[in-house]
């Protein structure tokens, strides 16, 4: 696979960069901040840019990169790279997309095989997240979340397949030929089916809505 | 009103009194950097050792013969590599006690919903992405986490009311509303708050009349001064 690298820390990049090398992937370049990431890949093609969260030009530049590289590159894949598995940053990485996307912790990419595993799911068109992290989210809302989406109507999964691509309200209705405001009612009833209470901040159970549905699809596939 | 009066004995060569909220400004100042460090240091060394032995893994694969201790190399490997992954755990523990890193980055609205989820705890944060300076953000911060994590389990009480935090700005002041909360503890909780507030030159006052009409539920509001 083609891969470009920008992460600010020289240690983990040089790292990075021979792990990459040794699973067999060409790197078309390795670069400190994001401004140099969007200039090589501009000339550069690659199937997966993995970012840094945390780099110039930005305290979280990696988002910033990663939103221009989406616009420019929508079929190139995006690995962000964190110290951290914080939900905050997973909204924040589910609004550049959801699929071709992945969020993982740094220090849990340091195996040949896992470093692959998780570009070839990212180039398939999955999106791949740091498991600690899924996990934490996906088990929150009690009770079998499998039965919970098998409970929608199907004009409720339709939104919510929508929600899945990274739609906004307006977007899903447009898709629907339907108001905006008989979207937000079908949504208010998949927050209820799914045991997302109203207690959650609503951008948050946006994104717990939609990756109790991406499990779904994935046990049910 | 909670911490209107002034502290005995604190300053007492300073008529201001600001001596002692510029040395409580320093502290968070110093916290911040620490937290700093320990990312930009140690656990970047860390996860960059983790990458070098996935490295070694893979090296050492090809130059063992078949029936060496090839495999058992290997899952010594990913034991380090495990081990590692838990020394990160722990300094990440360490780091968010002494100012949590996505205060710092992200700012006290998605920092105080990460302690609700933590807690999992029904709170609910209005805050905008405004920013207070690291002095009010981490005071502020740490008043809600020890008053959160004060709170009787909520899962454990049916029907529990959700909490609601408010975090905005009036003037030079980081405003930090509680309210939601059991009329009956609300002095305790705000204690709590003021513990955090008052070094920095902060109040705190508890209501508990909504509308003009008594309420069991009560409103902590805590004023830090910020930048």
């Amino acid at each position: 696979m083609r891969v470009a690298l920008a992460e600010d820390g020289a240690l983990f990049r040089e790292g990075l960069l021979m792990l990459l090398k040794a699973a067999g992937h060409e790197v078309v370049g390795a670069v400190p901040d994001g401004d140099q990431l969007v200039a090589l890949l501009s000339i550069r093609p690659a199937d997966i840019a993995i970012l840094d969260i945390r780099m110039p030009p930005e305290p979280d530049g990696g988002l910033v990169t990663a939103q221009r590289l989406r616009a420019a590159h929508p079929d190139m894949g995006l690995l962000f790279l964190s110290h951290y598995a914080e939900s905050h940053y997973l909204m924040r990485i589910l609004e550049i997309g959801t699929d071709r996307i992945g969020y993982r912790l740094k220090e849990k990419v340091g195996s040949v095989d896992v470093l692959t595993d998780t570009l070839t799911r990212i180039d398939n068109g999955e999106i791949v997240i740091e498991p600690v992290l899924a996990k934490r989210l996906v088990d929150r809302p009690r009770g079998d979340n499998k039965d919970a989406v098998a409970a929608l109507s199907d004009r409720e999964l339709d939104v919510l397949r929508l929600m899945a691509e990274g739609r906004s309200n307006n977007g899903i209705a447009g898709q629907l030929y339907v108001t905006p405001k008989a979207i937000e009612k079908h949504i208010a009833n998949i927050f209820a089916k799914l045991g997302l209470h109203t207690d959650t901040a609503a951008h948050h159970r946006r994104v717990l809505a939609v990756l109790t549905y991406l499990r779904s699809q994935r046990t049910g596939a | 009103m909670l911490g209107s009066a002034p502290r005995s004995g604190d300053c007492p060569g300073d008529p201001q009194g600001a001596a002692g909220p510029r040395r409580e400004r320093e502290q968070w100042y110093r916290r911040r950097h620490l937290q700093r460090e320990l990312h930009d240091g140690a656990a970047l060394r860390i996860s960059a050792l983790t990458l070098r032995l996935g490295l070694l893994r893979h090296r050492a694969l090809p130059e063992l013969p078949a029936d060496a201790d090839g495999p058992a190399v290997q899952d010594s490997i990913g034991e380090l590599q495990d081990e590692l992954h838990a020394v990160l755990e722990e300094l990440r523990d360490v780091a968010a006690k002494i100012y949590p890193p996505l205060l710092d980055e992200a700012g006290l609205g998605p920092a105080l919903r990460g302690v609700a989820d933590q807690l999992q705890l029904p709170v609910a944060v209005v805050a905008s992405g405004e920013r207070f300076g690291p002095a009010a953000e981490g005071a502020a911060y740490f008043a809600v986490a020890d008053l959160l994590a004060s709170l009787p389990g909520a899962r454990a009480v049916p029907g529990a009311q959700a909490v609601e935090l408010g975090v905005r700005r009036e003037g030079d002041q980081l405003v930090l509303s509680v309210s939601g909360i059991d009329a009956c503890r609300a002095e305790l909780h705000a204690e709590l708050i003021d513990d955090r507030a008052r070094p920095l030159g902060g109040t705190v006052d508890v209501a508990n009349v909504v509308g003009g009409v008594r309420s069991d539920a009560s409103t902590i509001t805590a004023r830090f001064p910020c930048e």
